[in-house]
């Protein structure tokens, strides 16, 4: 991806950031590591391609906050739903959108390998390539083929903003806004099962649960300074794996996020125990959109759904 | 040495739960973990290392210390059979002796005895081990790099090799000979076993990393600790705790009083030394406020400070947290990149 490379080299030269996150290889088959690049030099490091997961503007805040007081100028290379998320940082107060320069790249979807483990029933990846719509997947002795479409991360199926709606530059050609007609159709699957079945399902997602919080560090959305399950004084919830307490931690960060989860699907990726991260999140986001006509991170002079009142929304949850 | 055939594995490991409760991996949701078995069905084969690893069955992640009501305190104790875990590889077994230092031995003091963990030792002490060979290393794996291998038997009851079509057995401990003699239904070892096993060992080996040597590695971090290379390696970590967690040897913990009215319970529960809360103290003060503290201690209590104590290494390169972390911070690199640094104090390294 020479022009990015290219676009961040002049950006470092002419001091218009002095440091700029963004994707260099990683150290697994294929993957994608957050790199932080300050020099010229270090610039030939970055990469874009379908590895490219992990939601970067995460490193604007929470422990990271740092880093926005360490540089003035941060630069960040920036998915569509990666924006969408430096939106939210502008709107809720937490960065000023001038200290931030976003440098948008072309997103087609980027790759969830849990998937791929699956599609090789756990068979260890040593390489895979895309190449074209196809991607190869090979291992000690075996190679298969598949389409990217079968790898590519639930997020990036549904996905309607590929292309960075709020960005400096933009590296490449836009997608431009992508229509999905059936962005809702896991979560009106669900929501058509009966209560037994939906909490039955629940109860057996979340007792696997070991409360690692990699969903929480990894979410940009999540940045309290002290997230309610460390504070233990009071104390919120139970800090066992127990499944109820593991439930009540989902369910509080599902409703914390409500109309300010753009839907990256950092979460997904990052749980080590496979959970599905995404049915209530992707519930809670469609009910903010009927209620509120509101779509997180998609406008920066929009006030956020939960931090403002209009007269004509619809109130039937109150008034029964 | 005996070998027993796969087709007759579920006899043997019935015979084995006569005496023991058997533990092996197994499928726990969409992922695998070292479980409590009814039969020999249930273990799963596929894996060379399972992606939750061995330590919960010892020390679980969270495990009730007492009960407590009006009527006093109630101290659970032990009365289910000893424990048998089936399936573990040599990073594991290598895990479970690093943690038996801490809980089971703890160190001795010149004219005192340390506390010794009766939770830990009444799971641990009376159990058998059955570590298998490892016939197809990871590429994660890098257990040669902390005197480990694929066909290591450090730590072993019974040592296992799958040939194929049958598990050759060597019992390693006096506890696993006389378990293997007690079985009847073993078949004898053949030369073509051992030449087979020989050969198995030499294609595991070739599969391994090279070595990078560790041992520079503590007197480097006796120097470095307060360089800025510690902001270099923790930059991207994210301090979720998946790696802790996942990791065979972590094993922090915490302790938490979960009570109504009048009774209640106290549970020790894993903690992770990547959270925020781990070191904050009553005042609110935090002596490990920021990430780049709490990565270095990650860092420093696997290969300086646990050497300090126990003269090893707290790391058995098994290779999950490597597999975990959601930002690829490779510990496989912060060690090269350690080994590799030249420290601003000292112009002689």
């Amino acid at each position: 991806m020479q022009q990015l490379i290219n676009k961040v080299k002049e950006l470092i030269k002419n001091k218009e950031v002095d440091v700029v996150i963004g994707w260099g290889r990683g150290s697994l088959p294929f993957s994608a590591t957050p790199i932080f690049v300050e020099t010229e030099e270090d610039a030939g490091k970055l990469i874009f391609d379908e590895s490219c997961r992990n939601n970067l503007t995460t490193y604007l805040t929470k422990d990271k906050r740092r880093i926005s007081k360490e540089y003035k100028k941060i630069g960040i290379v920036v998915k569509g739903c990666d924006s969408r998320s430096v939106v939210l940082y502008a709107v809720e107060n937490q960065i000023k959108r001038e200290n931030v320069i976003l440098i948008g790249v072309p997103c087609n979807g980027v790759i969830e390998k849990k998937k791929i483990s699956q599609l090789v029933e756990g068979k260890e990846i040593l390489d895979f390539q895309i190449d074209g719509d196809k991607i190869i997947i090979k291992g000690r002795n075996f190679e298969q083929t598949h389409s990217i479409q079968e790898v590519l991360c639930d997020s990036c199926l549904t996905c309607q903003y590929p292309d960075a709606p709020e960005h400096d530059y933009f590296i490449g050609t836009p997608r431009k806004e992508v229509n999905v007609p059936e962005a809702y159709k896991a979560v009106d699957e669900f929501g058509n099962k009966s209560a037994e079945e939906r909490w039955a399902y629940i109860q057996e997602e979340y007792s696997k649960c070991i409360r690692c919080y990699a969903c929480r560090n990894v979410c940009p959305s999540c940045y309290c300074n002290e997230c309610f399950v460390d504070q233990n004084d009071p104390q919120w919830i139970g800090k066992t794996p127990e499944v109820t307490d593991s439930i009540i931690f989902h369910l509080i960060r599902n409703l914390h996020i409500a109309g300010r989860c753009v839907d990256c699907g950092a979460c997904v990726s990052a749980c080590p125990v496979d959970l599905d991260l995404r049915i209530m999140s992707k519930k809670v986001e469609k009910e903010i959109k009927d209620r509120f006509d509101y779509t997180a991170g998609t406008d920066i002079n929009e006030k956020p759904a939960m931090a403002s009142y209009c007269e004509n929304e619809k109130q039937d949850f109150i008034m029964g | 040495m005996i070998k027993i055939k796969k087709t007759e594995l579920n006899k043997f490991i019935d015979f084995l739960m006569k005496d023991y409760d058997v533990y092996s991996p197994a499928d726990v949701g969409k992922k695998a973990a070292f479980k409590k078995i009814n039969s020999a069905f249930e273990i799963r084969h596929d894996l060379t290392n399972t992606h939750l690893s061995p330590k919960d069955v010892f020390f679980p992640q969270s495990e009730v210390i007492f009960k407590y009501s009006e009527d006093g305190l109630n101290v659970p104790n032990r009365d289910e059979k000893p424990i048998a875990v089936w399936g573990m590889r040599n990073c594991d077994t290598s895990s479970l002796m690093m943690l038996n230092k801490v809980f089971g031995e703890a160190h001795q003091m010149p004219d005192k005895e340390m506390y010794k963990d009766p939770y830990w030792k009444m799971k641990y002490d009376n159990c058998l081990i059955f570590n298998q060979a490892c016939n197809e290393p990871l590429s994660t794996c890098f257990c040669n790099w902390f005197d480990g291998s694929p066909f290591a038997k450090k730590g072993s009851d019974v040592f296992v090799v799958d040939t194929g079509d049958h598990y050759i057995l060597e019992g390693i401990s006096d506890k696993g000979k006389t378990f293997l003699t007690n079985y009847k239904k073993g078949e004898g070892t053949t030369k073509d076993d051992e030449e087979k096993i020989a050969e198995l060992k030499k294609t595991a080996e070739s599969y391994m990393p090279d070595v990078v040597k560790i041992k520079p590695l503590y007197d480097k971090m006796n120097k470095i600790w307060d360089e800025p290379i510690w902001e270099e390696i923790s930059a991207k970590c994210i301090n979720c705790g998946a790696c802790t967690f996942v990791c065979p040897t972590c094993h922090c913990f915490d302790v938490s009083d979960e009570g109504k009215g009048k009774k209640g319970k106290r549970i020790r529960l894993w903690d992770s030394c990547m959270f925020q809360i781990f070191t904050r103290e009553a005042s609110g003060h935090n002596p490990r406020g920021l990430s780049t503290q709490r990565v270095r201690q990650r860092i420093m209590h696997k290969y300086n400070y646990f050497m300090d104590n126990y003269e090893q290494h707290l790391c058995t390169g098994c290779g999950r947290c490597v597999q975990v972390c959601p930002v690829n911070l490779d510990i496989r690199e912060v060690i090269k990149q350690i080994l590799d640094y030249k420290s601003i104090k000292n112009e002689d390294n």
